[in-house]
C-alpha cells in the first residue's frame, strides 16, 4: 500500500467518474444562478421578489402589453422581448416577476436544504456516537425516543410542527421565533430527518466500537469523549459526507412538499415548493408557472443525488456503505426496539 | 252524426295534448334526473346547517312558517309565506307577531304538519347550539331556554286546533320577519331528535325530500310524494320541482367538476368554477352554460380606527383612495364586481356611490397631509386564494403610501377567529368579508358598525353613539320604504368615517352541461341555484 | 421467541402511547386556534363560546381532555371540530380507497424496482444499467406532488387520455376502478422504483461476490440459475425490510396525490383536516398511520427473529 491518504484516493476517483463531476458542475451552476438573484433583480428585472405589478404594462418590442389582464391571466414568458422584465412571465394575478421568484425562491429551497440537512448530520452524529459507544440503557433511550419519531408519517408530522409553529412561532425561554421566520421549517425539517440518519451511523459505530484500535484507545486511558472524537469519528467521516449529501436532496424534497401543502414556508417568504402551490391554481391556463420551479427543483435534487453517489463511490468503491438511510439493513444487532 | 262526433273527438284529444304539452313551462321536459357535485359535504339537518351548500342543499326541502321567495335578484330577498297563510300581524309595540298556520300539510312520511311543531323546532335548534341562536334569543324565554336547555319557551303559543301561532318577543326586533324565513326555523315533526340528523335526515315538507345521504361522498332526492299530494296547491309560493330525482356527489376537486360537466357526465356544479378556469370557461359557454350571479357580499379591508396611524380620518380616506378596484378585479380573475360602499347591490337600501375614486396622488398628497408619525403597520390575510393575493396587493399598496409593512397569512380557518379576538397584537388593518345570513341591511350595520359588536365581528372598532343609536332604533323597525333609505343614508354616513376599504362583490356562477335549461335556472341571493327550478331539455 | 414477540408488541404499544401524547401536545400548543371558537365558527358570541366549552370539556385540565380524546378515538366516537361528523367513520370509509392507492401502487413498484434491480446487477456496467440508473436515479428525484400536477393537466385534462373524476369501487367497477387509478398509480410508483431498484441493485451485486455464490459457479450452476436462485433471492430480504419502513413516506406521497387526483381516501381526508387545523382527524389519522408503521416494524423484526437466530443472540448479548 503506498503512502497516499485514502482522502487522496477518493478524490482521484471522483476526478476520474465524469457522470458526477458533470452533475456537480451542474449544481455550481445552479448556485451561481440563485445567488445571483439581487444582481438579476436590481439591473435586469428591475423589481423585487414581492412587488406586484397588477394594473401596469411593460413594452415588448415597443408595444405596450398588461402585465395582468382583465380577466386576471398573468402575461407570459417575455424572454427579452422587455430587456428581461418578466423573462419568464409574470406569476401569476399579483404580476409579480417569475424570474426573480424563481432566483429568489432557489435560495430559499437551497437555504433551507443545506442548513437543514446539517442540522440532521450534527445530530445524528451525536446521537449515533452516544447510543453506539455506551450502548445499554443510554443506547435504549434514545432507540425509543427515535422510534416515536420514526412511527410518525414523516409529512403528517411535519406538518403538524409546521402548523403549529406557523401560526404562533417557536418560543423556548429567552429564544423567540416568529412563525414566519425560515428556521422554523429548517428546524423541523432537520428533526424529522434525524432519525433515519441516525440508525445507520448508530449501527456503523456500533461495528467500529469492537475494532482493535478502540480497545486500544480504552485501554490506554483515553475518556469517552476523546474515543467518540478522537477514534471513532474520523473513521465516520466519509460515511457522514455521502448522508449529508442525501439529506440535502431529501430535506429539500421534504421542504417543497410542506410549502406545497401551505405548512412549510410562509409568506411572504418564497421557495420552489410555494412558486409550485402558487402554479398549481392556475395549473391549466398558465402551466409553466408549475413545470418551471418543479423543474428548477427536479434538476437541483438530481444533481445532489449523482453528485452523492459518486461521493460515495469515491470513498468506498466497495459500496459497502448502506447509503439508504432508511435501512438500518439487517446488522446482527436487528431493528429492536 | 258519426262523422262529426268522430271530428269532435280528433279536436277535443287535440286540444287536451296541447294542454299537456304546454303543462311544463318553456319548452323543456318534466321528470328525469339531475346529478349535481358540491365541493364538499354540508350538514344535511336544516336547523345546524349555516353554510352556503347546506342552504342550498336544503332550500327546497324544509320549509319554515316563512321563506324567500324563489326568484333571483332583488325579488329574491323578499319574504312569502310558506308554511303559514300570510306574512305576520306585528302587533303596534312591534313585540307581538300572528300568524294562522296553513291546513292539510302534511311531511313526506304522511304525518299532519301541526302548530305546535314549529315552537319543538325552534327549541330543537336551540338545544342544538345551532349558529342561527342569536336571531331568536329576543323570543321570550328563549334565552333562558338556550342555556339550560329545558322549561319551553313560554314566548311561543301554538295551538293545534286553530292552527295560531303568536310570538311574543322581549323587546321590537325589526329584522325577525327575515330571520323567522331563514332554514334555521325550519318546521320539524315535534319528536325529531335534537343530535345532528345528517347521515338520516328529517321528513321534509318541501317539493323535494332527502333519501340515501353516503356521508362524505354524497345524497340524493326524490319527489316528496305528501308535496303533490297535500302541500303543494296549499302553497302556491313555492315551485314544485321539474326533475324527479337529484343526484348529488362530493367531488372535492373543483377543476374535476368542470371537466366532468364539459363531458356532460355531470349536469350542475354547486362550486364556483375555479379562478384557473374561469375565463376558459366563461368564453366557451356564457349565455349557454354558464351565467354570471351577483349574490350579496361585500369584500374589504377592515381598518382599526382605534390604534395609530389609523385614528387619523385623513389617513384612512388616503388608503380609500389608494387602493384600486381594476388591481383587484384582475386579482379575482374578472369575478368582482366593483363597490365601495358597505351595503352591496341587491340589498335593500343599496344608492350606489363611490366617495374615494381611485387616485394615487391625492392619497400621497392627504397622507402628508396628516403626516402621521407612526408608520409601521401590520396587515392580515388568510391563506385561502384570493384572499391572499388580495392581502399581498394590499400591503403592497401600503408601502408604496410610505408604510412599513409587515404581512401576515394566516390559515383561513382560524383567521376570523384571530383578528376578532381583541387580544391579538397588531390588529391594524386587513382583509376581510361579509355575508349577510339574511337581506337586511341591519345584518349589515349591526354587526359591523355598532360599539355594540366590537370584540366580536366590529373588526373597525367603530364606535359612534349617534350611530349607536341610530343602528338600534332601525332595527327594531321592520323593513320598509322609509328604511331603506334611511339605510343608504347610513351608508353614507359610514363610508365617510371611512373605517373600511370596500372594494366588490365576488361574483358566483352557474355553471350546467349542455343538457340543463340554463336560462330557467334560478339564483336566489340568499339560497343560491334552486333545485326546483333545474329542468332538463 | 415468543419472549421476543411479546417484547417487541409491548414497544409497540409503548411507542403508541408516546406518538399520542406528542400529537396532542403539538396542537394544544397553538395559542390562537382556540377549539371552542373553531367550532362556533365565524358569527360566534360569548356565550356560544361558553357553552361550547363547558360542552366538550376544553377548560378541562390538559391531561383530561387528552384522556377524553383518546377513550372517543378507541370507541369510534371522535368528532371533527371543523365538520362535526364522526372521524372514525369517515376513515373507515377512505379506507378501501387509499389501500387501493397503495397496494395497487406497491405492486407496480415492486415488479418494476425488483425488474429494473436485477437487470442492472445482472449487466451491472454496461449501457443498460446505466440507462437504468439515471432512471432511478431521476425517479427518486421527483417531487410526488409535482409529477401529479403535471400527469393531471397534461394527460388528463388536456389530452383526455385518463379519466377525470374521483375513486371508483372496486365492487362498482373493476374497470373503471383501475382506469380511474393508473395515474395516481403511476406518480406513487415512481418514486420507489427508482429506491427499491438501486437497493435491489447494490444487494445483489455485494451478494455475487459471496462465497456461497462462488461454491455455486463452481458447482457449474448455469449463470442464470446462480443470479436468480442464490443471488436474488438472498437480495430480497432486506428489500422486505424497506418495504415495512417506507410506510411512512408512502403515507406523504399518498396525502398529496390523493389530493391532486380527487381520491376519497385517508389521504385527501389528512389533507384537508391539516389545512382546516382540525386536531381530531389529524390525530387519529397520525395514530392510524403510526399504527401500521410500528406494526409493520414490529412483525418484521419478528420474522427476521424467526429466520435469523443471531438477530436473537445478538439481542442478549447486549
Amino acid at each position: 500500500m503506498d503512502g497516499r491518504s485514502p482522502w487522496y484516493l477518493a478524490y482521484r476517483r471522483l476526478r476520474h467518474n465524469r457522470v458526477a463531476l458533470g452533475f456537480g458542475a451542474l449544481l455550481a451552476a445552479i448556485v451561481v444562478f440563485v445567488v445571483a438573484a439581487p444582481l438579476w433583480a436590481d439591473h435586469v428585472a428591475g423589481t423585487g421578489p414581492n412587488a406586484t405589478h397588477t394594473t401596469e404594462r411593460v413594452e415588448v418590442d415597443g408595444e405596450p402589453r398588461e402585465v395582468v389582464n382583465r380577466e386576471g391571466e398573468p402575461v407570459g414568458p417575455l424572454w427579452l422581448g422587455a430587456g428581461g422584465k418578466f423573462f419568464l412571465g409574470a406569476d401569476g394575478r399579483l404580476g409579480r416577476d417569475e424570474m426573480v421568484r424563481l432566483m429568489y425562491g432557489g435560495r430559499t429551497s437551497l437555504f433551507i436544504g443545506v442548513v437543514a440537512a446539517s442540522i440532521t448530520v450534527l445530530l445524528a452524529t451525536i446521537l449515533g456516537l452516544l447510543a453506539g459507544y455506551y450502548g445499554g440503557r443510554i443506547d435504549g433511550l434514545i432507540a425509543r425516543a427515535l422510534d416515536v419519531v420514526w412511527a410518525f408519517p414523516v409529512t403528517l408530522l411535519g406538518a403538524a410542527l409546521g402548523l403549529a409553529l406557523a401560526t404562533g412561532g417557536l418560543g423556548i425561554g429567552p429564544l423567540q421565533i416568529s412563525g414566519e421566520s425560515l428556521w422554523i421549517p429548517i428546524l423541523i425539517i432537520g428533526v424529522v430527518y434525524t432519525p433515519y440518519v441516525t440508525r445507520p451511523l448508530r449501527g456503523q459505530v456500533l461495528a467500529l466500537r469492537e475494532k482493535e484500535f478502540v480497545e486500544a484507545a480504552v485501554s490506554q486511558g483515553s475518556g469517552p469523549l476523546r474515543v467518540m472524537f478522537g477514534e471513532l469519528l474520523p473513521n465516520l467521516l466519509s460515511t457522514i459526507i455521502v448522508f449529508f449529501a442525501i439529506s440535502v436532496a431529501n430535506t429539500m424534497l421534504l421542504e417543497s412538499m410542506l410549502s406545497f401543502l401551505g405548512v412549510g414556508v410562509q409568506p411572504p417568504n418564497t421557495s420552489w415548493g410555494t412558486m409550485i402551490a402558487d402554479g398549481f391554481e392556475l395549473i391549466t391556463s398558465a402551466p409553466l408557472l408549475t413545470v418551471i420551479p418543479g423543474a428548477m427543483l427536479l434538476l437541483t435534487v438530481l444533481s445532489v443525488n449523482v453528485f452523492a453517489d459518486g461521493l460515495r463511490d469515491a470513498l468506498d468503491p466497495r459500496a459497502k456503505l448502506r447509503l439508504e438511510a432508511h435501512a438500518g439493513k439487517a446488522e446482527p444487532e436487528g431493528t429492536a426496539i | 252524426m258519426r262523422k262529426l262526433q268522430a271530428a269532435l273527438v280528433v279536436v277535443a284529444l287535440m286540444v287536451v295534448a296541447a294542454a299537456l304539452s304546454s303543462c311544463g313551462s318553456s319548452g323543456g321536459k318534466e321528470g328525469g334526473t339531475l346529478t349535481g357535485s358540491f365541493a364538499s359535504f354540508p350538514e344535511l339537518d336544516p336547523n345546524i346547517a349555516y353554510t352556503a351548500e347546506g342552504l342550498t342543499a336544503m332550500y327546497g326541502t324544509y320549509l319554515p312558517l316563512l321563506t324567500y321567495a324563489h326568484a333571483d335578484g332583488e325579488e329574491g330577498t323578499e319574504v312569502v309565506p310558506a308554511l303559514v297563510e300570510n306574512l305576520p300581524e306585528i302587533s303596534k309595540d312591534g313585540k307581538t307577531y300572528t300568524m294562522t298556520l296553513r291546513k292539510g300539510l302534511k311531511y313526506s312520511d304522511g304525518a299532519p304538519v301541526k302548530a305546535s311543531d314549529f315552537p319543538a323546532s325552534i327549541e330543537r335548534m336551540l338545544k342544538l347550539n345551532s349558529y342561527g341562536t342569536p336571531f331568536y334569543t329576543d323570543i321570550v324565554g328563549a334565552e333562558e331556554f338556550a342555556e339550560t336547555k329545558s322549561g319551553g319557551i313560554p314566548g311561543i303559543e301554538a295551538d293545534d286546533q286553530s292552527g295560531k301561532i303568536v310570538i311574543r318577543l322581549t323587546r321590537p326586533r325589526g329584522t325577525f320577519v327575515q330571520e323567522l324565513a331563514l332554514l334555521y326555523a325550519a318546521v320539524l315533526p315535534a319528536g325529531t331528535p335534537a343530535k345532528n340528523l345528517t347521515a338520516d335526515p328529517p321528513p321534509a315538507n318541501g317539493p323535494y325530500e332527502i333519501v340515501e345521504v353516503e356521508k362524505g361522498r354524497g345524497w340524493s332526492y326524490t319527489r316528496n310524494p305528501q308535496w303533490e299530494k297535500s302541500n303543494a296547491a296549499r302553497i302556491p309560493e313555492v315551485p314544485s320541482g321539474h326533475v324527479d330525482k337529484i343526484d348529488i356527489s362530493v367531488v372535492r376537486n373543483s377543476a374535476t367538476q368542470v371537466n366532468e360537466i364539459e363531458r356532460d357526465k355531470a349536469d350542475w356544479m354547486q362550486t364556483n368554477v375555479p379562478a384557473d378556469l374561469y375565463n376558459k370557461v366563461k368564453d366557451r359557454y356564457e349565455g349557454t352554460q354558464f351565467r354570471v350571479e351577483r349574490p350579496i357580499n361585500i369584500y374589504f379591508f377592515w381598518i382599526n380606527v382605534t390604534r395609530p396611524p389609523f385614528d387619523d380620518l385623513k389617513v384612512r380616506q388616503a388608503v380609500n383612495y389608494a387602493v384600486d378596484s381594476a388591481a383587484l378585479e384582475r386579482i379575482y380573475s374578472g369575478a368582482l364586481a366593483a363597490a365601495h360602499q358597505v351595503l352591496p347591490e341587491g340589498m335593500p337600501g343599496h344608492e350606489p356611490f363611490n366617495l374615494y375614486p381611485h387616485d394615487m396622488a391625492k392619497a400621497k398628497s392627504l397622507l402628508e397631509e396628516a403626516d402621521p408619525p407612526d408608520r409601521e403597520i401590520t396587515v392580515w390575510t388568510d391563506n385561502e386564494s384570493p384572499a391572499d393575493e388580495a392581502g399581498a396587493y394590499y400591503a403592497n399598496v401600503l408601502e408604496e403610501l410610505g408604510f412599513d409593512v409587515t404581512l401576515k397569512t394566516i390559515s383561513a380557518d382560524v383567521y376570523f377567529q384571530l383578528i376578532s379576538n381583541p387580544s391579538t397584537a397588531n390588529l391594524d388593518t386587513g382583509w376581510a368579508n361579509w355575508f349577510s345570513e339574511y337581506p337586511h341591511p341591519n345584518a349589515y350595520f349591526e354587526p359591523n358598525f355598532s360599539g355594540e359588536s366590537i370584540g366580536s365581528t366590529n373588526l373597525s372598532n367603530t364606535d359612534v353613539p349617534k350611530l349607536n343609536e341610530k343602528i338600534a332604533k332601525l332595527g327594531e323597525e321592520p323593513l320598509g320604504s322609509r328604511q331603506e333609505d334611511e339605510y343608504a343614508a347610513m351608508d353614507r354616513e359610514v363610508m365617510e368615517l371611512a373605517p373600511w376599504v370596500p372594494y366588490g362583490t365576488n361574483t358566483v356562477s352557474t355553471f350546467v352541461s349542455s343538457e340543463i335549461e340554463l336560462d330557467d335556472v334560478i339564483f336566489n341571493p340568499i339560497f343560491g341555484q334552486d333545485l326546483t327550478s333545474f329542468q332538463l331539455k | 421467541m415468543a419472549h421476543f414477540a411479546i417484547r417487541r408488541l409491548a414497544g409497540m404499544i409503548a411507542v403508541l402511547f408516546a406518538v399520542s401524547v406528542l400529537v396532542f401536545a403539538i396542537f394544544n400548543v397553538i395559542p390562537s386556534a382556540d377549539p371552542a371558537r373553531q367550532l362556533a365558527g365565524r358569527s360566534a358570541n360569548p356565550q356560544l363560546i361558553a357553552s361550547i366549552t363547558k360542552e366538550w370539556g376544553f377548560d378541562d385540565p390538559l391531561p383530561r381532555q387528552y384522556l377524553t380524546m383518546m377513550e372517543n378515538i378507541l370507541t369510534g366516537k371522535v368528532v371533527s371540530y371543523e365538520t362535526r361528523e364522526n372521524v372514525d367513520e369517515r376513515i373507515v370509509e377512505g379506507i378501501p380507497a387509499t389501500f387501493s392507492l397503495c397496494i395497487g401502487a406497491a405492486v407496480i413498484w415492486m415488479f418494476f424496482g425488483i425488474l429494473f434491480g436485477y437487470l442492472s446487477a445482472v449487466r451491472a456496467g454496461g449501457l443498460l444499467d446505466r440507462a437504468l440508473t439515471v432512471v432511478a436515479v431521476t425517479g427518486i428525484s421527483i417531487p410526488v406532488f409535482w409529477l401529479a400536477a403535471i400527469l393531471l393537466n397534461y394527460l388528463t385534462y388536456r389530452l383526455e387520455l385518463f379519466p377525470s373524476g374521483s375513486y371508483v369501487p372496486l365492487t362498482e367497477s373493476p374497470l373503471e376502478w383501475a382506469n380511474h387509478l393508473i395515474l395516481p398509480w403511476v406518480t406513487l410508483a415512481v418514486i420507489f422504483v427508482g429506491f427499491y431498484s438501486r437497493v435491489l441493485r447494490s444487494n445483489m451485486l455485494d451478494a455475487m461476490n459471496e462465497d456461497y455464490v462462488r461454491t455455486a459457479r463452481a458447482k457449474g450452476l448455469s449463470e442464470r440459475r446462480v443470479m436468480t436462485r442464490h443471488v436474488l433471492r438472498n437480495s430480497l430480504v432486506p428489500i422486505v425490510t424497506l418495504f415495512g419502513l417506507d410506510f411512512g413516506a408512502l403515507l406523504g406521497g399518498a396525502i398529496v396525490v390523493e389530493g391532486i387526483f380527487n381520491i376519497n381516501g385517508i389521504g385527501q381526508y389528512a389533507y384537508e383536516s391539516l389545512i382546516n387545523l382540525d386536531l381530531p382527524p389529524i390525530m387519529a389519522i397520525t395514530l392510524f398511520g403510526a399504527f401500521f408503521i410500528v406494526l409493520f416494524n414490529a412483525l418484521v423484526d419478528i420474522a427476521y427473529a424467526y429466520l435469523d437466530p443471531r438477530v436473537k443472540l445478538g439481542e442478549t448479548a447486549q
